[in-house]
């Protein structure tokens, strides 16, 4: 009541004035007239009708920033993320997906024995071998080998698919002293005994067992502590740590670890020939490589491929001279600057063998040396003949690639496949684990759907690896999950300026938002206004 | 014997820690000497980063391992008073530019993102590998930069800024996927010290050439060239470099190069950063100046006495090989002859339209399918017409 009387006041106050003005304008301007507030001319009243249109107008565009707008905004300045398994993705980084076990089959041939004599050789050295062993996922399985897998040696490497799971055959053959020979192109290995080493089915322990447990251990004590070390660097959880590695081993492994090439499906091996002087201006590299380096390649072939090339460099002058090096000058003695070795020739990582024509020789009369992860150096002052040269390569290709030092070849090979896997499965599971962190750490990196397909493309064949460890259909899957794991990792769109400063956004909104929101919100507050003086008038 | 085993873990874990943290070592050295400004004007910073990929060369690092970026050419530049030639010294004694240079991003690629694509590795499969840094865990990387920045940022080309905060996620995630084992972070810039504050990743050294608020100044002009040719910071590292580090077996710490620094020289206040580094600032300093700016590898002499003895053991390996080889052949011929007598015309047959083809173009199969489209697609258009001619009569 009291408002509405003030209110009507206030409209008289007006009136006055208005009257006043009119007088004033009337009589000449007056002294005082400054002191006057201006009167404003009231617009005729507005119908009903065109507020509730201007209502309308508002609300429309209200709706439209509202429920068109707003949407636009949000949808077009959205990063897309896709989602991706994090929960799977932190299990395998953590090794809580998968165990990595190793069972090897060891096959027993003893056609010498009776069946129920070699059950009990079987179980009594299994027995042996189950109380050496201490790392539990590098497992030794032994099993009677089936008398139509008799004729093993003339499957060899290339064994079939059916004897394929088989790492090693024991030929037990009936002799009189008791020795191991392990056959150096196939993984056989013959063991002698003499007859009163068989045991007699009462016993429980045999000299004949143990010494089949000893041999064998010392057979995969390599593989078994490269595998050790290469889960224990790994972030296995800590109680599936090995045994101790004893720190030379360790270091040794170390060593191997710095040596050896990251795994790669394809090695380019570039072999280069630098002289001092003009001569010798040729070489006999491609009789070489066909005699020497081209079958050890081939026995490579499920591991890795290879392409090759060469090259002749006349008036090269090494980094460093003299007659005798000091082995801290060597990494110098690569002339980086000045020889031409480009690893960019096509996608595959390079191995370089240089050969040096030259007679210096390294403190303590070596004459050549391995690079780590780069390659080899032979220093030879006659290339006449190539063999010297060849063989020394092909060690430090073996080197180079991981091999173990021990062993025949066969076998070596086998241990690097079960490697290698091992290797990849660890290397892609940590790839796993840096995206999920990633994709948790950086809010605003978008992540596009092929990442997400790449994970779960990683994840299922990291699953089968995990399943097929030990086999060439494990390194196969191991190596699948493995490209996968990096191209989702180096997933090209996943890059873009991520960091923008708030001084950034409000630069960029602020000519949008202030000639724009400012009628909107003025015209929202007026009508707001004008609604409430209505109210209080029409109460 | 399980209850053994689970008591000797600590000790099996340290024992397992302690020597390979030892005996972890890089096993190769990499560069990226990065300019990010343009123009005439700005031919010291061209030059800082130029003199810098001399001497990292000089010490060893292979072309290969240096990611060169220089967004412009000076020494074809026309206002070059010494065309081809780049030099960071008024007497002129060097020249920079020389023969056998290799920049790997140059002009307009030297971009904000192609900077980050290099260090995280997203490139796309047509980028050659000269062009990308393929490090692991045991490389060391030197980040070298050097334009013209502010407070957290510097300038691209006076198109874009990289921010202080991309630069530490970029190595973040760089260390994420074990892209390096050790990096050291030196960028020449006003405010330079401000670029690395940000860093959150481990085994970083960064050290810049001016605090904030503080300007980096460039040396001395050479009043031939008519401009300023190197920065202060840059000229008194490399200064350090040629006189102290002559050969790669110097044994020169990071200690020793960053206790060289005279401010009073320098006209600025050059900072280090320590904390990222395992060992903190004692660690660091230990650390080689040949550790980043060299190409230090440990090799492995084959000793003399061992040669016979492997040789022979490679002899072995030979015969071996043979042997395998003449097997494979074996079966390789058996499979062959296998097929051979099963599908002979076959692989006749086989031969020769492999020849034809690799000259011609491929064999398009819908070829008749294209025609009906076409043919449809003219009929439709045609009718359209006549529809509207019809329509259009009356």
């Amino acid at each position: 009541m009291s408002a509405k009387t003030e209110a009507s006041e206030a409209l008289e106050a007006e009136g006055s004035i208005v009257e006043d003005t009119a007088t004033a304008k009337n009589q000449e301007v007056p002294a005082n007239a400054v002191n006057v507030a201006p009167k404003k001319k009231e617009p005729p009243p507005e119908s009903p009708a065109s507020i509730r249109l201007r209502q309308y107008v508002i609300a429309s565009f209200w709706a439209i920033i509202i429920l068109v707008g707003l949407p636009i905004w949000w949808r077009t300045t959205a990063i897309y993320r896709a989602k991706l398994p994090l929960d799977q993705m932190m299990d395998w980084a953590d090794g809580r997906a998968c165990r990595p076990v190793f069972p090897l089959r060891i096959s027993i041939e003893a056609d010498a024995l009776q069946d129920h004599e070699a059950q009990h050789l079987l179980r009594t050295t299994q027995h042996a071998l189950d109380d050496l062993n201490e790392f539990s996922a590098h497992h030794l399985r032994l099993q009677l080998s089936q008398p139509a897998n008799a004729s093993v040696e003339t499957t060899g490497l290339s064994a079939g698919a059916g004897d394929e799971e088989v790492a090693l055959t024991i030929r037990l053959l009936p002799g009189t002293t008791t020795q191991a020979d392990l056959q150096a192109y196939s993984p056989i290995l013959d063991i002698q005994y003499t007859p009163n080493q068989v045991p007699s089915s009462s016993s429980s322990a045999s000299s004949l067992a143990n010494y089949i447990a000893n041999t064998l251990r010392g057979l995969f004590a390599e593989e078994q502590a490269m595998i050790a070390y290469l889960l224990s660097t790994s972030s296995a959880p800590p109680e599936r740590s090995p045994k101790a590695l004893s720190p030379d081993v360790a270091e040794s492994l170390a060593r191997w670890t710095t040596r050896s090439l990251k795994y790669s499906r394809t090695y380019h091996l570039t072999f280069s020939l630098f002289t001092p002087a003009a001569t010798p201006s040729s070489w006999d590299i491609e009789a070489a490589l066909e005699e020497y380096m081209k079958p050890l390649l081939a026995s490579f072939s499920e591991i890795s491929n290879f392409t090759i090339d060469t090259q002749v460099q006349l008036y090269a002058t090494p980094g460093v001279s003299g007659n005798v090096l000091k082995k801290e000058d060597l990494s110098g003695f690569i002339n980086a600057a000045e020889w031409p070795l480009s690893p960019s020739i096509g996608g595959a990582p390079t191995v370089n063998f240089i050969l040096y024509v030259g007679d210096m020789e390294v403190e303590g009369g070596g004459k050549s040396w391995l690079i780590p992860q780069w390659g080899g150096v032979v220093i030879q002052s006659d290339i006449s003949d190539l063999r010297p040269a060849m063989l020394i390569f092909s060690n430090q290709l073996m080197s180079l690639l991981g091999a173990p030092e021990a062993g025949s070849l066969p076998l070596r090979l086998m241990t690097l496949v079960r490697v290698r896997s091992a290797g990849l499965l660890l290397k892609a599971s940590g790839t796993m684990g840096s995206l999920a962190r990633l994709t948790l750490a950086l809010p605003s990196i978008s992540i596009p759907r092929s990442v997400a397909e790449g994970v779960y493309t990683t994840i299922e064949h990291l699953r089968k690896a995990c399943d097929g460890l030990g086999g060439k259909e494990g390194l196969e899957n191991a190596r699948i999950a493995e490209e996968a794991a990096e191209k989702a990792f180096f997933e090209k769109s996943m890059v873009g300026q991520v960091y923008f400063p708030d001084e950034h956004k409000v630069a960029v909104y602020l000519p949008l938002l202030g000639p724009v929101g400012v009628p909107l919100v003025m015209g929202i507050v007026k009508e707001f206004k004008a609604w409430r003086k209505r109210r209080r008038e029409s109460r | 014997m399980k209850l053994n085993n689970l008591l000797q873990l600590p000790l099996v874990l340290a024992s397992l820690l302690g020597p390979t943290s030892v005996s972890c070592e890089h096993t190769s050295n990499w560069a990226v000497l990065v300019s990010t400004s343009r123009f005439w004007f700005n031919y010291r910073h061209l030059a800082n980063v130029l003199s810098l990929y001399r001497t990292v060369k000089r010490l060893g690092i292979p072309d290969s391992q240096i990611i060169l970026m220089l967004p412009d050419d000076m020494a074809c530049n026309p206002r070059n008073a010494f065309p081809g030639t780049v030099y960071s010294n008024a007497d002129r004694a060097v020249d920079l530019y020389g023969d056998n240079i290799e920049v790997d991003y140059r002009g307009y690629e030297v971009t904000v993102e192609n900077f980050i694509r290099l260090l995280t590795d997203r490139v796309g499969e047509e980028m050659p590998r000269s062009k990308r840094l393929l490090t692991d865990d045991r490389s060391n990387i030197l980040v070298y930069m050097t334009g013209h920045g502010g407070n957290e940022f510097l300038k691209f080309q006076d198109a874009e800024e990289i921010s202080a905060f991309d630069l530490a996620d970029a190595f973040e995630q760089m260390w994420e996927k074990k892209r390096y084992h050790e990096l050291l972070f030196m960028i020449d810039t006003c405010q330079a010290n401000t670029m690395y504050s940000k860093f959150y990743s481990p085994n970083i050294i960064a050290t810049g050439s001016s605090e904030i608020d503080q300007s980096s100044y460039s040396h001395h002009a050479d009043n031939d060239v008519g401009v300023a040719v190197i920065d202060r910071y840059t000229y008194y590292n490399l200064d350090f470099l040629e006189t102290q580090v002559r050969e790669p077996s110097s044994k020169m710490t990071l200690g020793d190069l960053f206790d060289s620094y005279d401010e009073s020289k320098i006209h600025s206040h050059p900072g280090v950063r320590w904390d990222l580094f395992p060992g903190g600032e004692p660690g660091g300093r230990e650390r080689l100046v040949m550790d980043f700016f060299g190409n230090v590898q440990n090799v492995e002499v084959d000793s003399a006495e061992n040669a016979t003895e492997w040789k022979e053991d490679i002899l072995a390996l030979g015969r071996k090989i043979a042997e395998l080889r003449k097997r494979a052949d074996e079966a390789d011929a058996a499979a062959v002859e296998e097929k051979n007598t099963s599908t002979p015309e076959q692989m006749f047959v086989r031969d020769i339209p492999k020849k034809i083809r690799a000259a011609k173009v491929e064999v398009d199969n819908t070829w008749w399918g294209k025609k009906a489209i076409g043919a449809w697609a003219l009929a439709g258009c045609s009718l359209v017409w006549l529809a509207g001619t019809y329509l259009e009569a009356p």
